[in-house]
């Protein structure tokens, strides 16, 4: 506790307010921490969860099989899959539609978990700014385009699937010889 | 034919400091987001032109082709009139500020640094620094409001208080230099800082600076336009070129107030040393302008707002008596020192 002199002489020579005064005037020799964010964009982390996106094998195929546990695990309900047949690959399903709403999307990754091929991905981008925001309803195709451009390095596709064509075709040519074969 | 030439001269001194101070004006806005930026650790603005140097211009444009919107209850003629009301006040007191030393003669014109030395220079300044608040009450009242007229309110009832320490701050200096001239205190101060009125006023010199924020209405005493309050105060309503003229009217205050700082305390624009009098004079004036200016942003980067019975109180029971008190002092010894 000050004495009753010491604090009068403070009130006097507006001592708190000097002492305030010396800090903004060091603050202007402390380096700016703003980045000016159009020229100089900030590193993200590595897990950073931007739009998400649909990925590919190494092949060029689609990773996705259409089963729409991404919808059901969506909170906010921004996923719609319509899933069917593929109508080259018999046996093989893929998402005949699918559509990400980024307008609702809250980017909490639900999904990528949700995932049991890992068709998904959270990229790291974040600039969707759009003059028409019906372009933030995104279908399957931007999806891939965008999964393309932030992830080249593909997953090699398993050989399950070939091995599943092959079992499928012996099992045709011996029952139905005149059916139409897969090719592989 | 030498009134014509006279008169010429005095309409292109006139024209030239007016596009001066207007021209100060704007980039004493740039000035200021740039210091309060360095202050709170960001950049201010850095998008147009080199690090955002043509900020004041754009902002200008901008205020100038935005639509003017009079609220429909409204005072059409005082909603109007208001922001001339504040802005010329503010802008006449240059009229008196002696900006240098040596007259420039081109042929047979002859430009003075000051516009015109009357007598009663501070006089004059003073009288239309308290005109100053008619502006702004009547353009809170005319908005129709309640905002805005209670920012008026508080901006009179704040000027006219803090009115009386700004003068009898400055009664000290005229007592000390004899003479209510600008031109004439100037010349009572030549001859190094030592000679300058600070040195023998220092208590004025506060009285003066902390009026004088509260008198143009800056931050720590903005009551009038608390934003948290009061929404923008006493031009809630105004939009477009009315509201510039509210802007430029207290940035001219701004300048004007330490153009007097200058003049009346720090020696205007006498070089602090004898030997330095070979930079121009009227580097010197602006270079103190610029240091007051920059006291003016730096306390606002500092201080939070007072409260309106802590800035009335103030007023009323600190600076005033200490300022009737200085006056007492110094007229005494003026009187002793000379009899």
């Amino acid at each position: 506790m000050k004495s009753r002199f010491s604090r009068m002489v403070d009130a006097v020579l507006f001592s708190e307010i000097l002492k305030g005064l010396v800090l903004t005037f060091r603050h202007i020799f402390v380096r700016s921490i703003t980045d000016t964010y159009p020229h100089q964009k900030r590193t993200l982390p590595p897990g950073y969860r931007g739009v998400i996106v649909h990925l590919r094998y190494d092949d060029g195929t689609e990773k996705c099989v259409g089963c729409a546990l991404c919808e059901a695990a969506c909170p906010s309900h921004c996923i719609t899959v319509v899933s069917a047949e593929d109508p080259v690959l018999p046996q093989r399903r893929i998402a005949a539609k699918y559509t990400l709403d980024v307008t609702k999307c809250v980017f909490c990754g639900f999904c990528v978990q949700a995932c049991p091929v890992d068709a998904l991905a959270s990229s790291p981008e974040y600039e969707m700014a759009t003059w028409n925001k019906r372009d933030l309803v995104m279908d399957k195709k931007a999806m891939l385009q965008l999964g393309d451009r932030y992830f080249p390095k593909r997953q090699k596709r398993p050989p399950y699937t070939e091995e599943r064509f092959a079992l499928f075709n012996k099992l045709k040519t011996s029952t139905f010889p005149a059916a139409h074969k897969i090719a592989v | 034919m030498d009134l014509m030439f006279y008169i010429v001269s005095a309409v292109i001194t006139i024209a030239v400091v007016m596009g001066v101070v207007l021209l100060h004006v704007a980039y004493i806005t740039y000035f200021e987001r740039k210091i309060l930026g360095d202050m709170q650790d960001r950049m201010g603005p850095m998008e147009v032109g080199y690090h955002g140097l043509l900020q004041p211009i754009a902002d200008g444009l901008k205020l100038f082709f935005k639509e003017d919107i009079i609220p429909s209850g409204a005072n059409k003629i005082i909603f109007t009139a208001a922001p001339i009301l504040v802005l010329v006040p503010a802008l006449i007191g240059f009229a008196v500020i002696p900006f240098g030393r040596d007259s420039l003669t081109i042929g047979p014109f002859t430009f003075n640094p000051i516009i015109t030395d009357i007598n009663i220079g501070i006089l004059y300044i003073l009288a239309f620094a308290s005109l100053g608040a008619y502006g702004v009450l009547l353009g809170g009242w005319a908005s129709n409001s309640k905002y805005a007229l209670l920012g008026g309110l508080r901006s009179a009832a704040q000027v006219i208080s803090y009115e009386l320490p700004l003068g009898l701050a400055l009664v000290g200096p005229i007592l000390l230099s004899e003479s209510l001239s600008m031109v004439k205190m100037t010349e009572a101060q030549s001859g190094g800082a030592l000679k300058w009125f600070i040195l023998v006023q220092p208590i004025p010199f506060f009285i003066y600076v902390i009026s004088a924020i509260a008198e143009t209405n800056r931050l720590p005493f903005d009551l009038p336009e608390a934003e948290s309050e009061l929404v923008a105060g006493f031009f809630t309503e105004y939009s477009g070129m009315r509201f510039a003229f509210f802007f430029l009217a207290e940035y001219a205050n701004m300048i004007l107030t330490s153009c007097i700082a200058t003049v009346v305390f720090l020696g205007g624009w006498h070089a602090p040393h004898p030997a330095l009098e070979f930079i121009p004079p009227i580097l010197w004036f602006l270079a103190k302008v610029y240091c007051f200016l920059f006291f003016y942003i730096w306390i606002r980067a500092t201080l939070p707002r007072l409260r309106f019975d802590q800035l009335m109180g103030f007023c009323w029971k600190i600076l005033l008596p200490v300022g009737l008190a200085n006056i007492l002092i110094t007229s005494i010894v003026v009187y002793w020192l000379r009899s």
